[in-house]
């Protein structure tokens, strides 16, 4: 049984993923045992998956869940990515910085079961975002989290709905480069962010 | 003038004189065809510049066109690939031809090494030159090449001994870029895979007659080298050719 995820963004496709030819290809599904085939079989993953969350718009993969998705089943050729072989896989991901595992949420204390999808680095998006704010004469204003994913202005944006954990670390490049500033409100709380505009 | 031989010492004098004289003749009746044919040479040579230089552009471009030019020069017995130093441009033909075959054919050996050496980790070192042929062709702004380019193209790094060389299996025909040739077990075990994509220990006991252990022992072998994928949730395990995995 496979299921699609269910959607993260306002965005949705007409058309479903355009899977590759090697998610036709049944031993794809098995951890090859000859260790080169493995690196050749660990890279074409790698780049499926961040294709697959790229085109839904996918931000973090739980892999309790994303195990029931039709990316790790293919229903055609009755062919299933087990579990360890797909945290195998994201493991390389994390090694490679195309992924990064966060702390489990719920009442699981599990480690390592959730991780975030960089189809886009952090630095990727602080230049985007920087870009935008450039574009749409923000510069030196304040603006929330929750408006820069989720207001009008941004609605047509890469980052519409980015997962805060993403946001954060984009705006923290920002805040390095000094574009960008965190202000807080008077008792200390987290306000928003000042963008000083790219320089 | 006629000649009469005489007879004694004089005779033998003139016989002498009369071998010489047909020496000097001889001699000169071949300096004159030496001349003739050196000549003869020349312009040989002249036309066949001419021809490939006004055709340069449909040696490059045209598949068809450049078979039957590389078809005819080695009908009259020039190679115009060979090359006398290991400086490509060193061939006299390669010059004669102002370089433009040459130049195509090792472009385009570049380019295979290119392409085997990015795919060696999925099929350990053996793929489908029609394979190859579709990855280069799938370049825009290049004129297309043809497996009969791919296959000489091949065949001259051969020598180099960098592992390269076409292999024909099951009618078809593969590069092999690694230096460890198939043993003949492994050659038909892959043949094999050509029908239905995989084999398995049944597949190959009942098609090939071979005993169970024979046909783990080729089935290790392939897997060790790279050169097939296993399928663990087949019953029985399968193990498929990656020339399978559509480009």
């Amino acid at each position: 049984m496979s299921t699609l995820p269910s959607p993260t963004s306002t965005s949705s496709r007409s058309t479903s993923f355009p899977f590759p030819s090697i998610y036709s290809f049944p031993p794809f599904f098995t951890r090859q045992p000859n260790s080169q085939t493995w690196t050749s079989q660990l890279s074409l993953w790698n780049s499926l998956i961040l294709a697959y969350c790229r085109y839904n718009r996918i931000w973090r993969i739980d892999l309790n869940t994303a195990i029931e998705w039709d990316l790790f089943n293919n229903r055609d050729i009755n062919r299933s990515l087990k579990l360890e072989t797909c945290k195998e896989v994201l493991d390389s991901m994390v090694k490679k910085g195309d992924a990064e595992w966060v702390s489990g949420s719920g009442s699981h204390v599990s480690k390592n079961t959730s991780a975030i999808i960089y189809w886009r680095r952090p630095e990727e998006w602080a230049n985007i975002i920087a870009d935008w704010i450039d574009s749409t004469g923000q510069k030196n204003t304040i603006l929330t989290l929750y408006e820069i994913a989720e207001g009008d202005l941004s609605l047509s944006q890469d980052f519409r709905g980015i997962d805060p954990t993403i946001l954060r670390k984009a705006l923290d490049v920002l805040i390095r480069r000094g574009q960008a500033q965190i202000m807080k409100s008077a008792d200390g709380e987290e306000a928003g962010v000042k963008f000083f505009g790219s320089q | 003038m006629t000649m009469r031989r005489g007879v004694g010492l004089a005779a033998f004098d003139n016989h002498q004189r009369t071998a010489q004289q047909y020496s000097d003749l001889g001699s000169s009746i071949l300096q004159t065809h030496i001349s003739e044919l050196t000549d003869q040479l020349l312009t040989f040579q002249a036309a066949l510049k001419k021809f490939a230089q006004s055709h340069a552009d449909e040696i490059r471009s045209d598949p068809v066109f450049r078979s039957e030019f590389v078809k005819m020069c080695s009908a009259i017995g020039v190679d115009p690939l060979a090359s006398s130093s290991a400086n490509k441009k060193g061939s006299f033909w390669a010059e004669l031809l102002g370089s433009d075959v040459n130049d195509f054919f090792f472009e385009l050996a570049v380019r295979i090494i290119e392409i085997c050496r990015r795919t060696r980790d999925v099929n350990g070192g053996l793929m489908l030159v029609e394979d190859v042929k579709g990855r280069i062709n799938s370049v825009p702004g290049r004129p297309p090449v043809s497996q009969e380019d791919i296959v000489r193209a091949v065949n001259t790094l051969a020598p180099l001994g960098h592992g390269f060389g076409i292999v024909r299996l099951a009618n078809k025909d593969f590069i092999r870029s690694v230096p460890q040739e198939l043993s003949r077990d492994q050659a038909v075990a892959i043949e094999a895979t050509q029908a239905l994509g995989y084999i398995s220990v049944p597949i190959l006991r009942d098609n090939l007659a071979w005993e169970t252990a024979r046909c783990i022992a080729v089935l290790d072998d392939l897997v060790a080298s790279g050169l097939v994928w296993i399928d663990e949730q087949a019953r029985p395990k399968e193990y498929w050719t990656p020339s399978w995995i559509r480009q």
